[in-house]
C-alpha cells in the first residue's frame, strides 16, 4: 500500500526521551545514516544524569561525560531535537510506518536567545527551582540550569506577572509572548521508547516525616548539594544552614516494599548512597556518615570494591530497618530502628538524614499510543517480550525500548540497552526480523 | 519585535498566588539585605533578628546568593555556620 507523505515531516526513527539512553540511541542511529527525531518533554536534553555529581564506582564527573554527548547529539546533522515537546497519538500506518503527533509547547523565547541571562537577572518573580529540587529559588524567566542544552531561556508562564522587563532588556529580541502550542504530524519507520524513570515520592511515607522535616533530604537533593553548581555554598542543612556533622542514609526507601507497590530492587541506591557518602567525607572531612541498610547489593563490576573503599574511608554501615523518624527542636533528627543483627530497637540522632529513594516506572509511555497500547510488565515498565533473546523488543513491531523505561538499571546498563535498541531498530528498518 | 507582552496581557491574568509569592519574596529579600547592612551574619542570627523561621531565611538567602546579591564570608569559630554579607 502506498502513502503520500509529501506534506508532512519525514524521519526514519522517533526517539522519545532525551536522557542518556535516548541520546545514545539517537547518536547510534544517526551515525548509521538514519534521520532521527528526538523528542524531550523537558527544556533540555540530558535527562537525570546531567544533574548528577559523579558516577559510581569510578567517581568520574557525570556532567563531564554527559555534556559532550549532549553537544554531539545537538550538533549531529541527522538528528533533529525538539525540547519542551511531547508525542501523542502514535498509530501504526500499514506494515512498516508509524504516524505520531508532535506537540511543541511554547517557551516564549526564540532560538535567537544568546543565553546571556539578562532576562533572568531582571525578572522579579522567584519560585522553587525544580532543577535544584526545591532547595533554592529560580526566576520565572530562566535558563533551566547552567549546562542546559539548548542554552535558551524559557518563561514560566504560570508564574509570570507579564511585567515585560525580560522583553525590555533582551538585546537579541528573543522574548516572544505570542508563541503558541504547535502541533504537527510526523511519519517514522521505527520508534525507540526512552522515557526513563520516576523517583519514589518520599512524602508517601508519613512515618519518615518527608516533606515535613527540613533536614530530611532525598538522595537527589543531596546529589545537587555535591555538584559544583550546587544550590548552597557548601553542604548545608536546609533548615538553618548548619554544616552537618552526623549524616545518615536510609536505604531502600520506596524499593523492595510490596506494600508500596514496588517489590523490586532499584539496583542503584546502595551504590549511589556509598558514592555520596564518599563524596561527603571529601567535602566535610570531620563528618560522620552512617548508612542504614537491609543488605548491600554490590553486584556490578567494581561495586564490592567500591563498597569496601567506603568502609575503609570510615563510612559506618548499620544493618538496620528504620521504623520512624522524629525531629528535635534544633532540627536534628532521631532515627528509631531495629538493629537487625542484634534484634534490639535502638535510636540514633543525626544532623541530616538522606532518604535513598528508589526508582519507579515513568508511566508516560502508556499515553503515547492511540489505538494499540504498548504493553507493560508486572512492575509497570515497558514489557520486554523477549527479555533474554531480544531485550529491546516490545509488544509492538518496530517499537523498541531503551534504558530505564524497561526497568531499573544503572548508567552503563542504560547505555548498553540503548545500543541494543538502536541496533534492533536499524535491523528492523532494513527489513530484518523485528 | 514590538512589545509582545502586551498581547499576552490581554489573554491571561496573573493569579493572586503569584502576586502573593512576589510580595513575600520581595519583603523577605528587603529585610535580609537591610539586616546585612550592619555587617555579616549567620543564618540563625538573621533568623533571630528578623523573627523569621531559619528555613525561610536559608531558602531566600541562598536564592539571593545564586543571583549574586550576597557573598559568603568565613565560617564561625565552631565550624558550624557560615557568615553572609552584602555583595560589594
Amino acid at each position: 500500500m502506498a502513502y503520500n507523505y509529501s506534506n508532512i515531516n519525514d524521519y526514519d526513527v522517533l526517539v522519545i526521551g532525551g536522557g542518556i539512553a535516548g541520546i545514545e540511541a539517537a547518536l547510534n542511529l544517526a551515525y548509521q545514516g538514519y534521520k532521527v527525531i528526538l523528542v524531550e518533554k523537558d527544556l533540555s536534553i540530558g535527562g537525570k544524569m546531567i544533574h548528577l555529581s559523579k558516577v559510581f564506582p569510578t567517581l568520574d564527573c557525570a556532567a563531564c561525560i554527559t555534556t559532550p554527548k549532549v553537544s554531539e547529539t545537538a550538533r549531529h546533522p541527522n538528528i533533529k531535537i525538539y525540547t519542551y515537546s511531547e508525542i501523542k497519538d502514535i498509530e501504526k500506518l500499514g506494515e512498516r510506518y508509524f504516524t505520531a503527533t508532535l506537540v511543541q509547547k511554547p517557551r516564549y523565547v526564540t532560538d535567537a536567545c544568546t543565553g546571556c541571562q539578562l532576562c533572568e537577572e531582571k525578572c522579579p518573580v522567584v519560585v522553587e527551582d525544580e532543577y535544584q529540587w526545591g532547595l533554592v529559588g529560580r526566576k520565572a524567566a530562566y535558563i533551566p540550569f547552567s549546562i542546559a542544552n539548548p542554552r535558551i531561556a524559557a518563561i514560566d508562564i504560570e508564574n509570570c506577572t507579564f511585567c515585560g522587563l525580560c522583553e525590555k532588556v533582551c538585546a537579541a529580541g528573543a522574548i516572544d509572548f505570542t508563541q503558541e502550542e504547535k502541533r504537527s504530524t510526523i511519519v517514522v519507520k521505527s520508534i525507540i521508547i526512552a522515557t526513563g524513570f520516576n523517583l519514589f515520592q518520599s512524602e508517601r511515607l508519613s512515618y519518615y516525616g518527608a516533606g515535613k522535616f527540613k533536614n530530611l533530604l532525598t538522595s537527589m537533593q543531596m546529589e545537587r548539594q555535591l555538584v559544583p553548581t550546587r544550590p548552597y555554598n557548601n553542604v548545608l542543612r536546609p533548615k538553618d544552614g548548619k554544616v552537618p556533622d552526623r549524616i545518615a542514609y536510609v536505604l531502600c526507601v520506596g524499593s523492595r516494599d510490596k506494600s508500596l507497590g514496588n517489590p523490586i530492587c532499584s539496583q542503584v541506591c546502595c551504590m549511589y548512597s556509598i558514592k555520596q557518602a564518599q563524596l561527603l567525607m571529601g567535602a566535610l572531612p570531620m563528618a560522620d556518615v552512617t548508612i542504614y541498610y537491609i543488605d548491600i547489593r554490590a553486584f556490578g563490576k567494581g561495586f564490592d570494591e567500591f563498597y569496601k573503599q567506603g568502609v575503609g574511608m570510615g563510612v559506618n554501615f548499620v544493618k538496620g530497618k528504620i521504623a520512624n523518624i522524629s525531629e528535635k527542636e534544633n532540627g536534628d533528627l532521631i532515627l528509631r530502628y531495629e538493629d537487625i543483627d542484634s534484634g534490639v530497637l535502638k535510636e540514633a540522632t543525626h544532623d541530616l538524614v538522606v532518604l535513598s529513594v528508589g526508582i519507579l516506572t515513568n508511566p508516560d509511555f502508556e499515553k503515547l499510543f492511540k489505538t494499540t497500547p504498548l504493553l507493560k510488565d508486572d512492575y509497570g515498565y515497558v514489557r520486554q517480550v523477549s527479555e533474554l533473546l531480544s531485550p529491546s523488543k516490545t509488544s509492538i513491531d518496530g517499537v523498541f525500548v531503551a534504558g530505564t523505561a524497561s526497568g531499573p538499571m544503572d548508567i552503563p546498563d542504560s547505555i548498553l540497552s540503548a545500543g541494543a535498541a538502536s541496533t534492533e531498530a536499524s535491523v528492523y528498518m532494513k527489513g530484518g526480523a523485528s | 519585535m514590538g512589545k509582545t507582552v502586551d498581547i499576552i496581557k490581554e489573554k491571561r491574568v496573573v493569579s493572586q498566588e503569584v502576586k502573593d509569592k512576589i510580595k513575600s519574596f520581595n519583603k523577605i529579600k528587603k529585610e535580609i539585605l537591610k539586616c546585612l547592612e550592619a555587617g555579616q551574619k549567620t543564618i540563625p542570627q538573621i533568623s533571630a533578628e528578623l523573627n523569621l523561621p531559619a528555613e525561610t531565611v536559608t531558602y531566600n538567602l541562598m536564592t539571593l546568593l545564586k543571583y549574586n546579591q550576597i557573598a559568603v564570608g568565613e565560617i564561625d569559630d565552631m565550624d558550624e555556620y557560615y557568615y553572609y554579607n552584602l555583595k560589594q
